[in-house]
């Protein structure tokens, strides 16, 4: 029978460094088969691990349109695992089970602008959306994009940005850029309060909790409904579905019922954001 | 000798089941009742009174072997032992089913629970139990149809003794064992026809309503966060996945996890989701009464009393469970 919790050999065919803390490594399934049946939602996220450093839940940000050649995780340095995926070269073997939770269900959007809003590391999964959208798989019209960071040396994706913004509206706010910056600086709710923002907007919030109660704040100050707040919450986890306690909030698995949650939802659940 | 309800029946039956399995069942131990491989059938405690410790590792061992990781990550080829689990009492067959339905699909449990048979028993309700009205119901046949056995040995209380088959593999071993009168029980799913018990239902909006109760700022301050009420627990699931970079034997390991120990929601970079006491035993009601009532259908409480009879500074479920109920 299946085995839940058999990873599968992925080779990285491709490593960009991003920030100094970050990498981008692009991945392949060993398996032609596992690769061309590869699918995946934007938000969803894969157990990637090594034998001996175990695993940790990495969102895909690459976009689905490539999903039959290969896939994409950023990872950062946080702990002994990411530091050892890290140092990795190409052609090394890493493994994944996956992809897990839910991700955002892009038909709920259908039509709608669609507000990105990133914080920090955070930003990871919403490259997926921003990518799908220039490749004209989402369903929305309008994308604008908010991006907060502390500095120039902590944005990801920077190569990508000119790209975006022929397409998408890309705003970035910098907390503390160095003299040299000439954009935005300042906290992401900055940003947002001079923006004009549709009040039927979807808005999908992907970063720190600090940030999350902020935005959101700012967010219903613009008539944004709660209905369609969606964020993206991070917990430790072992089994990616829904058995081993560790992501549990309140009634629910962040996941299996998550990553992706609408603010509605878990509002009113104690430690949820 | 301890009190055996139809000794010359049961003697028959573990006769036969020594052959195949290895037995494990409640022995006196002083004043405690342990789960242990037995030497001697006549070690085997037939008075009923609730082991020490619940049946789970038999199950779902304390730590397990899943991947072998000295050639990439391949799957654990190994034989489990066959197990006779015998003298399981109908609390610890609830918490059974509850296993069976949340490791349906986990090829490691499955493994092992096949290659287990079950022999339920009940002398009289344990005797904690009255005390509990939490899911106060009366034993019949129609509990005995919503869970796992494969063999359930009834003591009635004229002393003698009711068999019962729930399987092919309890059929078949009652008539290895010569014995001819029993009554056949068809496994019907573990939740009863009717649907979950309404009071598990009612428990579980009671619970998730409660985070404001001060009951839970008390117990922050009461309970040391040792963790023994989880480990006694049958209904406690949780695990960790650890590898283990033995140069002998490269292993990823399934370990039993602890929502009271601070690894337990512990991220890289340092934030942990429950960093008070308080936090940590909600999380523990919560799963017991709302998040396995929702998943599965079943509570995730039986009642057993263990949790209680093990705290270090007296918690104790039922008197907790009542608070909620009472809104106090």
């Amino acid at each position: 029978m299946l085995n839940l919790y058999q990873p599968q050999p992925v080779k990285i065919i491709g490593s960009s460094q991003e920030s100094a803390d970050t990498k981008l490594l692009r991945l392949q399934f060993v398996d032609k088969k596992l690769q061309s049946d590869f699918s995946f939602l934007p938000g969803q996220f894969v157990q990637v691990g090594l034998p001996e450093w175990g695993e940790c839940p990495i969102s895909i940000c690459s976009s689905t349109y490539y999903s039959k050649r290969y896939f994409e995780l950023a990872i950062r340095n946080v702990g002994a695992l990411t530091n050892k995926l890290n140092s990795l070269s190409e052609g090394a073997i890493v493994y994944i089970r996956g992809p897990y939770g839910n991700g955002f269900d892009v038909e709920k959007f259908r039509d709608l602008p669609l507000l990105l809003i990133g914080g920090g590391c955070g930003f990871v999964p919403l490259r997926s959306l921003v990518i799908d959208y220039i490749e004209e798989r989402l369903p929305n019209s309008v994308l604008k994009i908010f991006y907060g960071c502390k500095d120039e040396n902590t944005l990801l994706f920077k190569k990508e940005y000119a790209k975006w913004n022929r397409q998408a509206e890309l705003n970035i706010v910098l907390e503390k850029p160095s003299k040299q910056w000439a954009g935005a600086k300042g906290m992401i709710t900055d940003l947002l309060s001079s923006k004009k923002i549709t009040v039927n907007s979807i808005a999908v919030l992907v970063g720190p909790p600090i940030m999350y109660r902020f935005v959101i704040k700012e967010l219903k100050k613009k008539g944004i409904k709660d209905e369609n707040i969606y964020l993206s919450l991070e917990r430790k986890m072992y089994c990616g579905l829904g058995v081993c306690q560790h992501c549990a909030i309140g009634p629910y698995y962040v996941c299996k019922d998550g990553p992706v949650f609408r603010y509605q939802d878990i509002k009113n659940l104690q430690n949820a954001i | 000798m301890n009190a055996s309800p139809d000794l010359k029946s049961i003697n028959s039956l573990l006769r036969i089941l020594a052959k195949d399995y290895f037995i494990f069942a409640p022995q006196k131990n002083g004043d405690i009742v342990k789960i242990a491989e037995i030497k001697n059938t006549d070690d085997i405690d037939w008075l009923g009174q609730m082991p020490e410790k619940p049946w789970k590792d038999i199950f779902l061992p304390a730590k397990e072997q899943i991947f072998d990781l000295n050639n990439g990550i391949k799957e654990s080829k190994k034989q489990y032992p066959k197990i006779a689990a015998v003298g399981m009492n109908v609390l610890d067959l609830k918490a059974l089913a509850l296993f069976d339905q949340v490791f349906g699909s986990d090829t490691y449990y499955l493994r092992r629970r096949n290659n287990t048979l079950t022999v339920g028993y009940s002398a009289d309700w344990p005797i904690d139990y009255k005390k509990f009205k939490v899911f106060s119901h009366t034993y019949e046949e129609d509990i005995l149809e919503h869970l796992s056995f494969d063999v359930f040995l009834a003591k009635l209380k004229n002393g003698k003794l009711k068999i019962y088959s729930g399987s092919e593999k309890g059929q078949n071993i009652l008539e290895a064992s010569g014995i001819k009168d029993y009554k056949h029980i068809e496994f019907a799913g573990p939740i009863p026809e009717a649907g979950t018990d309404k009071r598990v239902l009612a428990l579980k909006e009671k619970v998730w309503q409660s985070a404001n109760n001060k009951l839970w700022e008390e117990l922050g301050k009461q309970c040391l966060a040792c963790g023994k009420c989880s480990i006694v627990c049958p209904t406690c699931f949780c695990f960790d996945f650890k590898d283990n970079s033995d140069p002998s034997n490269n292993s990823r390991q399934r370990c039993w996890g602890n929502c009271f120990y601070n690894d337990f929601s512990l991220v890289a970079g340092g934030n942990k989701e429950l960093d008070t006491v308080k936090k940590k035993i909600y999380f523990w009601y919560v799963h017991k009464f709302v998040r396995i009532p929702k998943e599965y259908g079943l509570p995730g409480c039986v009642s057993c009393g263990r949790c209680s009879r093990t705290c270090p500074v007296g918690i104790d479920i039922a008197k907790n469970i009542q608070r909620v109920i009472k809104n106090k």
